[in-house]
């Protein structure tokens, strides 16, 4: 039989910093930031990987890699196990000749040439960890084949004035890609790249070596290319979210709560791994108490509620105390909001406890933007960085940012305004 | 200095059926019933194996034993990997001489001799793979060894009345509190000599382990470690030892047991505290681990419930327990009952201790468990077995013969059905067995 020549490579790109999620990716990289309760969102690409059946996939990570290596672990989450199946974490490193970080796309691949001739593959497939989506990968490699291109790009339709953020792509009547703009600031087109990438093994490895200053195959290579070789765009149909700012990634939480949901990982098939957690024990059901009272919300193992909790996502451990309020907000895993307590439009990374009686998301005005990051906190939403500490009685108002370990004493008069935010001190 | 090995070999016992566990027990071993919304019922012996640091286990198995074998998986669940640690699955095998079933407990302990000599070790710990309850094991093998014993078993206190149901023993006053010296222990008797119950946790010493199995299976009818292995170390004069348990113990013979022992992990302040128990499950299987997290609809209640990933809920859910991808509709009422894996219940029904295995559809409008006389039950949730002895009303016939309704697994209940309070429904009836409007309470339907 055969030796399964036939199944692409993958390389999945999650070295990317995503500074726009704030101090979300304060520890950890993008595609590490918790998701949907129980996922991360690199989940959605390797269960996209997995589903399609590929069996190699190696990870290229840069920035706080930890977090991801300990999530993806050996990858057997997502079946990558057995003799030629594995998924590989890939971070830079230093070498007789290449010896630096990535900068960008297409030298991160550069920087993995060996990788890819250790696993001889008819075409490598690049993907980004960053994004919410299912996609049949399996129909993207057969469209590839079937159109005998060269380099395959994964493009979706968006509305014209949001072009300005993607590459856009101007194609003929067979899909072929004649013309390239990388983020044009006048829309010409509505189609715009996924950032998902097929190449022909031999095209690749010989553009890499041929073009040794391309850095990024959006600037760099897509142009070069369009002139001589065969690229194509693959249109993709179906939700799909760069939840790279707060507000995106709020927003596509919330899109998990609808009745009909077309965000639905359940049915993508999209897996998490509980297993980072690295918990000595297994999470129990969710424990619903007292005066409990649950609309519209996911609510994962590990959580006990004896409050209300209304419109919101929680992570596993959560508690909610008695009396308390949780509503339009994103609690990651352990957080604990105490009796009495508020918290209206937040986000609250790990481990967060908000004291008794403490309001966070205080006020009906939203519109005092975050001084220090206007355009990360806009719309009402306040951040809460991993284990900070509310003080009991406190009042955090609208679009705050507390950073991470922010301790009751870091917030003299117990209350912060709109728009301000709090450090700890020292 | 090299890791020593084991010096405790652990064996669970976990081939049993237990017939009063009625449909529940149809198509798999007691110890793999689902219990606590997660797990399964041996979860809880091989979490307390996990935490007492006894990672060498062999568990026996007979009965319908591919669902035991496919939660066991290789043991990684808990931690139970590595050169010397293992969970060894041992079923009865065909022999070079005389083979057969396992005809008892001790009969298949003793037919897996081999296996346990070949490790050597200085203590053996035989215990059920059928009871709910959380235990440091070390405790009772240090006591064992303290004692110099022969035989050390695990006893918890029983209201009197119940104690009938089980080996007791007379233990004297030797070590107070921790326990004492077995003067006389009984298997089942009409006029029970003590309140103390043995709860299937045995310490041996392997020499005397070997003998008590050779006298048994030279000389007796019947190979069980309560009615023949016990006697005979006490007829023997062997040094018994008995420790004293004072946790909570989930026995779960009957369903209006196993209804109780879940309706335990419920209230304010669940006499089970789960959380504080740190059991583990294989979240491999069924594929739970991948569940996303419960979704609670717009119109949903949840109160005093257990619930576990994978389910939704957009109905009424009061003093009950959901395993993973329990649906709950719109209008739908589920009260006081335990709901194994993918059950889903359709608009405007109303189930009341109702205990339903996997895989059971209940279509729109259908009433459970409902006719029901008014009673104290409700309330009875977090009052327990200690307490009074009407918590233990389950009766010993096959099926359920109390209050609770259990269903068996791949049942289509029609829309519309109306089934009484205690009605037991066999596994799997098809549709030309679900014609009926109405089931009275307490009928059979196979």
């Amino acid at each position: 039989m055969s030796l399964k020549l036939e199944d692409p490579l993958v390389l999945l790109l999650a070295g990317g910093v995503g500074s726009r999620l704030n101090n979300l990716v304060q520890s950890r990289a993008k595609p590490a930031v918790p998701f949907g309760g129980i996922y991360r969102i690199i989940d959605f690409s390797l269960s996209n990987v997995m589903n399609a059946g590929f069996p190699q996939v190696g990870v290229l990570t840069q920035y706080k890699p930890l977090s991801l290596m300990r999530h993806i672990g050996d990858g057997t989450a997502w079946d990558f196990a057995g003799r030629t199946r594995g998924a590989k974490i890939l971070p830079p490193r230093t070498g007789s000749q290449d010896s630096d970080w990535y900068k960008g796309t297409a030298d991160a691949v550069r920087q993995n040439i060996d990788f890819i001739r250790a696993h001889p593959a008819p075409e490598v497939v690049i993907l980004s960890g960053d994004h919410i989506y299912s996609m049949d990968l399996d129909d993207l490699v057969s469209s590839h084949r079937r159109k005998e291109a060269d380099l395959t790009v994964a493009t979706m339709v968006v509305p014209r004035e949001q072009i300005h953020q993607f590459g856009a792509a101007i194609t003929d009547e067979e899909g072929r890609i004649v013309e390239w703009e990388e983020k044009p600031a006048v829309p010409r087109t509505d189609l715009a790249s996924m950032g998902i990438y097929v190449l022909s093994t031999d095209y690749l490895l010989n553009y890499l070596e041929k073009y040794r200053d391309d850095l990024d195959f959006g600037m760099d290579l897509i142009p070069r290319a369009i002139a001589t070789d065969r690229v194509f765009a693959y249109p993709f149909r179906g939700y799909w979210r760069d939840v790279g700012t707060i507000q995106a990634y709020w927003e596509a939480n919330m899109d998990l709560l609808a009745a009909d949901s077309p965000l639905n990982p359940a049915a993508w098939g999209t897996r998490p791994n509980p297993e980072t957690e690295g918990l000595p024990y297994d999470r129990c059901p969710a424990r619903f108490m007292g005066d409990s009272l649950v609309r519209q919300s996911l609510i994962p193992a590990g959580c006990i509620i004896e409050g209300t909790v209304l419109n919101s996502v929680l992570s596993p451990g959560v508690r909610v105390g008695p009396g308390a309020v949780v509503r339009d907000s994103i609690l990651f895993h352990d957080c604990r909001v105490a009796a009495g307590a508020t918290v209206d439009l937040a986000i609250l990374d790990k481990r967060v406890q908000v004291g008794e009686k403490a309001v966070v998301g205080q006020g009906e005005d939203k519109t005092v933007v975050n001084r220090d990051n206007p355009k990360h906190l806009y719309s009402g939403i306040s951040l809460l960085g991993k284990q900070a500490q509310i003080p009991a009685g406190a009042v955090i108002g609208r679009n705050c940012v507390v950073s991470p370990g922010s301790r009751v004493e870091d917030f003299p008069g117990a209350t912060l305004s709109s728009g301000e935010s709090v450090q700890p001190a020292g | 200095m090299p890791k020593a090995k084991p010096d405790v070999m652990a064996v669970v016992l976990a081939g049993g059926r237990v017939d009063e566990l009625s449909v529940l027990t149809a198509h798999r071993p007691k110890s793999a019933v689902p219990f606590g919304g997660f797990a399964r019922v041996i979860d809880f012996a091989l979490s307390n194996l996990m935490q007492s640091g006894l990672e060498l286990v062999a568990v026996l198995s007979q009965y319908r034993s591919f669902s035991l074998i496919n939660h066991i998986g290789i043991g990684a669940s808990w931690d139970m990997i590595g050169r010397h640690r293992g969970v060894f699955v041992l079923p009865p095998y065909q022999g070079f001489g005389q083979s057969s079933w396992y005809r008892g407990t001790a009969d298949a302990v003793r037919q897996n001799l081999d296996f346990i000599q070949f490790h050597a070790p200085e203590t053996i710990l035989v215990l059920s793979g059928d009871h709910v309850y959380h235990m440091d094991y070390r405790e009772i093998i240090a006591y064992h060894r303290q004692k110099e014993a022969d035989c050390t078993f695990a006893c918890v206190e029983v209201p009197e009345a119940l104690a009938h149901r089980f080996g007791v023993a007379e233990i004297d006053d030797e070590d107070g509190r921790l326990g004492g010296r077995v003067l006389q222990y009984q298997e089942k008797p009409a006029e029970p000599c003590s309140r103390w119950a043995s709860m299937t946790v045995y310490c041996f010493k392997p020499r005397v382990l070997y003998e008590l199995l050779a006298a048994n299976a030279r000389e007796d009818e019947s190979f069980e470690f309560g009615r023949d292995i016990l006697p005979r170390a006490m007829a023997s004069h062997r040094k018994v030892y008995g420790y004293k348990f004072r946790g909570y113990w989930g026995y779960t013979r009957t369903i209006e047991e196993y209804w109780q022992t879940s309706m335990d992990l419920l209230g304010e302040q669940p006499r089970l505290p789960l959380e504080q128990w740190g059991t583990r499950t294989n979240l491999d299987q069924r594929d739970i681990r991948d569940c996303p997290p419960l979704k609670v609809g717009e119109e949903a209640v949840v109160h005093n419930s257990l619930v576990y990933n994978g389910c939704q809920v957009e109905g009424r859910v009061e003093n009950s327990v959901l395993f993973p991808g329990v649906q709950v509709k719109p209008g739908a009422v589920v009260r006081d009952s335990v709901l194994f894996f993918d059950n889903v219940v359709g608009r405007d029904c109303r189930l009341e201790k109702v205990v339903s295995d996997v895989n059971v559809t209940v279509g729109d409008g259908v009433v459970i468990g409902v006719s029901a006389p008014p009673t104290a039950d409700g309330e009875a949730a977090g009052a327990g077995h200690e307490g009074s002895a009407e918590n233990w009303a389950g009766g010993a016939s096959g099926d359920s013969g109390g209050t609770v309704t259990v269903l068996g697994w791949n049942n289509q209940i029609p829309a519309g059905m109306v089934i009484g309070a205690g009605c037991t429904l066999y596994p799997a009836l098809g549709p030309e067995k679900m014609t009926r409007q109405r089931v009275a309470d307490g009928e059979v339907l196979r």
